[in-house]
């Protein structure tokens, strides 16, 4: 706890919480890279289950840099969002369960690259799971992202 | 006038629930997000596919995917209309919310371009490898932007103006 005290009292989380744009631009980014990397796995996932069936599916793969890059984005500004603020975000279980969504997504999304383009194959029923499983936990991630500003600390 | 508008609004009892129901506004802000990445993303790989990225990419099937991004942003419509009904006071003097209905009306002008200069035929017969005309370049350049744009100065309305 002394240490995320110390973290929100870091020259970084004093330069996020006491300016007026740094904070703004943050969620901005965060925003963004959201939508890049939610919103081009959905069009991926949405393909693999079915939706847009002339789209070849192997010159989706090209998407994954993008992917990544809308995570890495976020990694970044939510860490410094995190330094910001670090005792209440902790303690938050919203922000607990977003960052296992996360954690699990990331999983799910890593297997389905290796599953939708490995082969010449179509579309496998693995394909179609890890697809549906994408969609849902990053849908779920936003909701206990958007619910972190509602949900108090624990204790 | 405005403001004549947003008091009537504010009390009438469609705006009461939206306010008096405490789970209806976060609930309408998650779908606000979900909405946001289905139209970023959906509308966003046509877009990179017409800009030169994913170039393989035949572009007429896109046209399915597209679909998922307008279903998003019905999704933004709704929701958004939502906040406007249940605290209109917050957004008709707010500087970001003006701007996001520019941003919003300029990427309306910019589709409508694309579909009546006839050009969202042209690329429909773009094949693999093929290149997009520049104007078609960048018409997707310019829909990125606007809606990034949109989605900028959405995140503002609390900072620049007063909304929550």
């Amino acid at each position: 706890m002394a240490f995320l005290a110390w973290l929100s009292e870091s020259p970084l989380g004093e330069w996020v919480s006491g300016s007026t744009w740094v904070y703004p631009g943050l969620l901005f980014v965060h925003t963004l890279g959201l939508g890049i990397l939610v919103g081009l796995n959905s069009a991926l996932g949405l393909r693999l289950l079915g939706v847009a069936p002339q789209v070849p599916v192997a010159d989706l793969e090209p998407l994954f840099p993008y992917m990544w890059a809308g995570f890495w984005l976020n990694a970044v500004s939510g860490s410094v969002l995190f330094v910001a603020d670090a005792p209440k975000k902790a303690a938050n279980p919203s922000f607990i369960v977003k960052l296992v969504l996360i954690a699990v997504a990331v999983v799910v999304m890593r297997a389905l690259r290796r599953e939708a383009f490995a082969g010449s194959a179509g579309v496998t029923a693995r394909a179609r799971t890890l697809a549906a499983a994408s969609l849902l936990l990053w849908a779920g991630a936003i909701t206990a992202g958007r619910l972190m500003a509602y949900t108090t600390a624990l204790k | 006038m405005i403001a004549a508008f947003a008091a009537w609004l504010a009390a009438t009892s469609v705006s009461r629930a939206v306010t008096h129901y405490s789970w209806i506004w976060p609930t309408c802000e998650t779908l606000h997000f979900i909405g946001l990445a289905l139209l970023l993303g959906n509308v966003g790989v046509l877009d990179l596919r017409l800009l030169g990225a994913l170039r393989r990419l035949p572009v007429a099937p896109l046209n399915r995917l597209v679909r998922w991004g307008v279903f998003g942003f019905a999704i933004n419509l709704v929701t958004g209309l939502v906040f406007f009904v249940g605290a209109p006071a917050q957004y008709i003097t707010n500087l970001a919310f003006a701007f996001k209905l520019l941003f919003m009306l300029l990427a309306a002008v910019n589709l409508a371009v694309f579909y009546l200069s006839g050009l969202a035929r042209t690329v429909n017969a773009l094949g693999p490898g093929d290149q997009a005309p520049a104007a078609a370049r960048l018409i997707a350049g310019t829909s990125l932007f606007l809606w990034v744009g949109v989605m900028f100065w959405g995140r503002m309305l609390p900072f620049i103006g007063n909304a929550f």
